[in-house]
């Protein structure tokens, strides 16, 4: 007996994800043995060049979680986004603990709090695929082309999903 | 691990009374997502378990809702939410219970009259009068019993009629189940009733800690009571759960058990305290006083986080709970949780599922190349020292298996062992693991 807090609450949190998922995102953990790790699935948003392609994500937490948000990654590749670092790491402001602010460009409401949950992150993070946010890029690369070559941009995405899915 | 199917708002959503989803949550805590436990309101006037606030405000020191600064001294108990919360759990059962049926029997009924949308209409009314009344709880329940008494014979009457009426019967029926009027009062951990002076002397050897399976239930009659003789002695800061006898007797014979007063310890400014002094303080509390500085810190604040929330409860825990609690806090997240080895991680929670055959048959390989390896090893080093003897050997246990065979079986034993070795230290601190 005795399981920490954290891994109760990852326990509501899984089972509020699989009865009532919102849509187009997909999470839980990759093995019941651990809580901690999760991984999740995302759907690209209607809309955008992301459309079509699915995404998968590991999400790890730390076992101070809820204090502590968990850290997200886009396993695979693919991810071309100014918040997205090329080796797959989110960059989101829901991501970062209040406390610390190094870039001091986010509203601390905007950050992680522990009445945050998974599926806030990734409805945060379907809304950044569709609306990338440039005054913090974490691909420098990507932001840039994004603000001046928006077609390029785009058409790169769609190219990225298209190779994600094996066509 | 079937503890995957917790309790949760969501499990109303596949009944008719999905409406009752959203008042759920609202008596969860958004912290822990459990309902909330002991919940305490901050100056920004919100709610949370009170050992919840405590751990973010000594975190952080700011409300996780809105952000906004807080202490703990400031905080204050919220006896409407805990009443909220236990009526309503008392009630859960039943309510979903039914919910459930009625959910499976609209389904059949529905495939058969072929009529589903003014049938939908009625059942969304109905969920609206039923929110309204299980929140309302005891007040009204002199007509809810006189109304139960009237239709008394659910399967005849029409499908309006008969939810509504089911649901007040059931929670009628709870709250009866609950509060057998035989003066006994339910021990909170175990739920065996006694008589209500047995109970504090019954509490310090209860072990069923959270292990027993019955609905968090206290009799609601007495814990009213309770409630108002607390909280008559609130006094800002150093709340004892003692004090007003003369209010009422019952209870507190419960509770003035000599030398048990609960005292809220204080914060402590740890930057000033040297190590051993910090270690003292430890050592004086009772707990653990192993481990570098800031893992003393930790823990000490994890102590008073859990010590003070327990003094806002109206039933409190022993210390020796509470000393099985910081023990999980140790694994977990204390000093036994640092060292990344695949046995703490997961396997210091769960070491009674840990699957040996499992973890022996996957690492197979890499257990017959050690072997393989040292068996290498030795025989060069037979070689070495008895020339003579060495050729024959070599070839022998490197080219076939046979030998290697004896060497893997107790092998395998050994490995559970090992794994032992690694966790029982923390195991014997568990008395319930």
């Amino acid at each position: 007996m005795g399981s920490s807090i954290a891994q109760k609450r990852l326990f509501h949190e899984y089972k509020n994800l699989s009865t009532n998922p919102p849509e187009g995102i997909t999470a839980g953990p990759v093995s019941e043995d651990d809580m901690f790790y999760w991984e999740a699935l995302i759907q690209g948003p209607e809309g955008t060049p992301f459309e079509g392609g699915i995404f998968a994500a590991e999400l790890k937490f730390s076992k101070d979680y809820p204090l502590s948000p968990p850290t997200m990654k886009f396993v695979g590749g693919g991810v071309w986004h100014p918040n997205v670092y090329p080796n797959g790491t989110v960059c989101i402001s829901i991501l970062h603990p209040p406390g610390d602010d190094p870039n001091h460009y986010e509203h601390a409401s905007e950050r992680w709090s522990p009445i945050q949950s998974v599926e806030k992150i990734l409805i945060s993070v379907m809304s950044m695929l569709a609306e990338p946010n440039d005054e913090s890029p974490a691909n420098v690369e990507a932001a840039k082309m994004w603000r001046e070559r928006r077609a390029e941009y785009e058409q790169k995405v769609r190219d990225e999903v298209r190779k994600g899915l094996g066509l | 691990m079937d503890s995957f199917d917790v309790p949760d708002s969501t499990d109303w959503l596949q009944t008719p009374l999905s409406l009752l989803a959203p008042l759920e949550s609202s008596l969860r805590c958004q912290v822990c997502k459990d309902f909330f436990e002991n919940p305490v309101i901050t100056s920004c006037s919100h709610t949370f378990c009170s050992l919840c606030i405590r751990r973010c405000l000594s975190a952080e020191g700011k409300c996780p809702v809105c952000r906004s600064s807080d202490q703990e001294l400031k905080l204050r108990r919220n006896w409407a939410v805990q009443e909220f919360v236990e009526t309503f759990q008392n009630a859960r059962q039943s309510v979903l219970d039914l919910a459930r049926k009625e959910a499976a029997r609209l389904k059949d009924g529905d495939s058969v009259i072929r009529e589903p949308s003014p049938k939908k209409r009625k059942v969304d009314r109905v969920d609206v009068r039923e929110e309204a009344t299980v929140v309302q709880a005891s007040p009204r329940r002199a007509r809810t019993r006189s109304q139960r008494t009237k239709t008394d014979a659910p399967n005849s009457e029409p499908v309006e009629q008969e939810t509504i009426e089911v649901i007040e019967d059931s929670q009628d029926e709870g709250e009866e189940e609950y509060v057998p009027d035989d003066g006994m009062v339910a021990c909170p951990i175990c739920q065996r009733r006694m008589k209500a002076h047995a109970v504090f002397s019954h509490l310090d050897i209860c072990q069923g800690v959270k292990a027993a399976p019955p609905p968090p239930s206290r009799p609601s009659a007495y814990r009213y009571v309770f409630g108002i003789g607390l909280s008559l002695g609130i006094e800002a800061n150093q709340v004892l759960i003692v004090e007003h006898s003369s209010l009422q007797p019952q209870p507190n014979r419960l509770q003035s058990s000599p030398g048990k007063a609960l005292e809220r310890l204080p914060a402590m400014n740890y930057s000033l305290l040297k190590d051993n002094l910090l270690r003292k303080k430890l050592r004086d509390l009772g707990i653990p006083d192993s481990g570098p500085k800031p893992l003393l810190q930790r823990r000490h604040t994890e102590w008073m986080n859990l010590w003070n929330s327990n003094c806002d409860s109206r039933i409190p825990k022993t210390k020796r709970a509470l000393l099985q609690e910081l023990e999980i806090w140790e694994r977990t997240q204390g000093g036994h949780a640092a060292a990344p080895s695949p046995f703490t991680t997961n396997n210091a929670v769960m070491r009674k599922d840990f699957d040996a055959a499992g973890w022996s048959a996957s690492h197979d390989t890499d257990f017959k190349r050690l072997i393989a390896n040292a068996r290498i090893k030795s025989d060069t080093q037979v070689r070495s020292t008895i020339p003579g003897a060495s050729g024959k050997s070599t070839a022998e246990s490197i080219g076939s298996t046979t030998p290697i065979a004896p060497v893997e079986a107790p092998l395998d034993n050994s490995i559970p062992v090992e794994s032992n070795r690694n966790i029982e230290p923390r195991g014997s601190f568990d008395p319930s693991g």
